[in-house]
């Protein structure tokens, strides 16, 4: 077990800068998920960790070691790859005895790692099969379990439920939550789904062109997003977004954006408004809620979506709010909102949460 | 299914069908019903001689001289090939600069006509002036018998053979190299392997169905190779490089023992045969990675 540290390690592509300068630090025995849009530099930075890619530039450290300039084999990693990389000539027990064969471990103790590894995950009766043989989870398992009994100092995944259904997804995402509890070994997870990196993560690094853009628990970075790109990022249906400027009534602080006014008493940000600035605000679907009075709108469209609603709407602006079923919204309804001042969030022109919320 | 286009599939299948069967199937079975009879020349009458050609060719000790031989170059030249094949597709296949172009001049000899190989070869192997002779000598080894004496003319015949059949493995080989997923590289880098085991773990297996393949086809072209040889040494010296084929064309068409030659020609195949059915039932090509 050990921590891994990242410090301005960058990587350029034959000129092309795809990731910049990342500072990060993981934990021993800490789940931190890398999570963006494609492209963004994920599967760079985590190659980098594995020795795969080298780096650019920056240092990268595993406990106390400098293993910038170490082969993928010196470093004492495992990996789980997108397409499994299973060896295909190679029965499902000789695949997860290969990484301690090559590692001179003794007979003995690589048929019981093998056998413990196997037990965990479920897959003793697939022992003597060829990859070949096996379904998309199964093979995920194998994997899984070939990254398990090296017994690594760190596990980095790439992306490795994403050639299963939704169902197998769901379903893997729990075990491999379940083997991190049972092995306590810190693990860099890397997605491009945002529920996989709330849902698994201790910590999630929100990355985009290359650049951290927050670091943070989930749901700090879900309540307190540094800048319109990871509030519009985490989160499913998209926070609203609007343009406008603070204004002043009677002395205190409004939203004012064309038609649309919201008084911003209260409002987590609040303190530092001042009159004339131009903000972005931004408010998550599901922190709209249906009232007797507030802000009008007119209803566009309802999908509808077993439990909850998500409605399309015109209120000056353009929104969307995630509502229960039961609320009976109509199309072509006219509904008022009501929108709680500590769930707005304000950015200024330039993305960055006013008041240097996250970072 | 049946289309209206079936007419075109059966016009192929059945066409080709009679074509194999009218060169392939009738110089064989003419072949096979020379070697049972006696003439001493293409135009002689044949007499029924039953298996007396078989019978006399193999007292001679020619026969299990050419038997020798052939193997020897066979599995000399087929193993070098492939060697030496895998070696240079696994280079080529690294970047580096200029990389197509060598690509195209590692291939050059493949296309070469085997006459202007052969006399190539001679000429760079001359007693004299030859530019092999030359290096040679002055890297202090003497003046080579590059074709005069017995073990460098097999010597001699295997290199140039290797020479000009290693692009087609190298062809082969390059392109099952481009084919393996680069991720089976770095699972085995993550899992410790170093590059030989690498090699042998994940490159060697995965080239299997390819290497299947192409060791057969060399097999098969190598133990009836008979242009290289002729071209360069007749089969001499003191038959150090006579094999079956040589052996078979020499007594038809030097010795007029037209049912002799046949007969040789015969068991030549006949021993091909059995080597690539035993190689087929080891290796079933129908195998899937
Ligand atoms: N070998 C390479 N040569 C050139 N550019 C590369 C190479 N590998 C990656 N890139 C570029 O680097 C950028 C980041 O790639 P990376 O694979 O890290 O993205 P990612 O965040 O993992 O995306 P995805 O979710 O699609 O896997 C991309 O723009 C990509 O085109
Ligand atoms: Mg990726």
């Amino acid at each position: 077990m050990a921590s891994v540290t990242l410090e301005g390690v960058t990587k350029s592509f034959a000129g092309l800068t795809v990731v910049q300068s990342v500072d990060l630090a993981i934990a021993e025995g800490e789940f931190m998920v890398l999570v963006g849009p494609s492209g963004c530099g994920k599967s760079t930075t985590l190659r980098m960790i594995a020795g795969l890619e080298e780096t650019s530039g920056g240092t990268i450290r595993i406990g106390a070691r400098d293993v910038t300039q170490l082969e993928p084999r010196e470093r004492n990693i495992a990996m789980v790859f997108q397409n499994y990389a299973l060896y295909p000539h190679k029965s499902v027990r000789e695949n997860l005895a290969f990484g301690l064969k090559m590692r001179g471990t003794g007979k003995a103790e690589i048929e019981q790692r093998v056998a413990r590894a196997a037990a965990m995950l479920k897959i003793e009766p697939l022992l003597a099969r060829k990859p070949r043989q096996l379904s998309g989870g199964q093979m995920q398992r194998v994997a899984l379990g070939r990254a398990l009994v090296r017994e690594p100092d760190v596990f980095l995944f790439d992306e490795p439920l994403s050639n299963l259904d939704a169902k197998m997804r769901v379903h893997m995402r729990d075990e491999i939550a379940r083997l991190h509890r049972e092995v306590g070994t810190a693990m860099i997870y890397v997605t491009h789904d945002q529920v996989e990196a709330m849902t698994l993560g201790d910590r999630i690094c929100v990355m985009k062109d290359g650049v951290v853009q927050q670091v943070g628990r989930p749901l700090d970075v879900y309540d307190r997003p540094a800048n319109t790109f990871v509030a519009g990022f985490i989160g499913s249906p998209e926070m609203n977004f609007a343009d406008g400027e603070i204004a002043s009534e009677d002395g205190r602080p409004v939203f004012r954006s064309g038609p649309l006014a919201l008084p911003l008493d209260g409002a987590r940000q609040g303190a530092a408004l001042e009159p004339g600035q131009p903000v972005t605000l931004g408010i998550r679907p599901e922190h709209l809620t249906v009232a007797a009075t507030g802000l009008p709108a007119r209803v566009l469209h309802v999908e509808r979506m077993g439990a909850e609603s998500v409605l399309q709407l015109d209120a000056g602006v353009g929104l969307r709010a995630l509502v229960d079923r039961d609320d009976g919204v109509e199309e072509g309804d006219t509904i008022h909102l009501a929108a709680p001042a500590n769930r707005l969030h304000l950015f200024g022109r330039d993305g960055l949460a006013l008041g240097g919320a996250g970072r | 299914m049946r289309s209206r286009y079936d007419w075109v599939i059966w016009t192929f299948f059945w066409g080709g069908l009679a074509l194999t069967a009218l060169f392939v199937g009738g110089p064989v079975l003419n072949a096979i019903w020379l070697s049972l009879h006696q003439a001493s020349s293409f135009i002689a009458e044949p007499k029924f001689v039953g298996l007396g050609n078989y019978a006399r060719v193999v007292q001679e000790p020619e026969f299990w001289s050419a038997m020798a031989n052939g193997l020897i170059y066979a599995l000399s030249a087929i193993v070098l090939q492939v060697v030496i094949g895998i070696a240079f597709a696994m280079v080529l296949n690294q970047p580096f600069f200029g990389q197509r172009l060598v690509r195209g001049l590692a291939t050059l000899p493949y296309l070469l006509p085997t006459v202007v190989v052969a006399l190539t070869f001679q000429w760079l192997a001359d007693g004299s002036v030859g530019l092999l002779t030359v290096i040679a000598r002055d890297l202090g080894l003497g003046t080579i018998p590059w074709f005069e004496q017995p073990a460098t003319a097999r010597a001699s015949v295997i290199l140039a053979s290797v020479w000009l059949w290693t692009p087609f493995v190298t062809i082969c080989v390059l392109a099952g190299l481009q084919s393996i997923p680069p991720a089976l590289y770095e699972a085995a880098k993550v899992d410790g392997a170093g590059p030989v085991s690498i090699f042998f773990h994940v490159t060697l297996p995965q080239l299997k169905p390819v290497l299947t393949v192409v060791v057969l086809l060399r097999a098969i072209w190598m133990f009836n190779k008979f242009d290289v040889i002729w071209l360069l040494t007749k089969g001499g010296p003191l038959g150090a490089t006579e094999h079956l084929p040589i052996l078979a064309y020499k007594r038809a068409f030097s010795l007029f023992d037209v049912g002799g030659g046949a007969a040789v020609a015969t068991v030549s195949f006949l021993i091909l045969m059995a080597a690539v059915s035993t190689y087929l039932w080891m290796f079933p090509l129908e195998e899937k990675r």
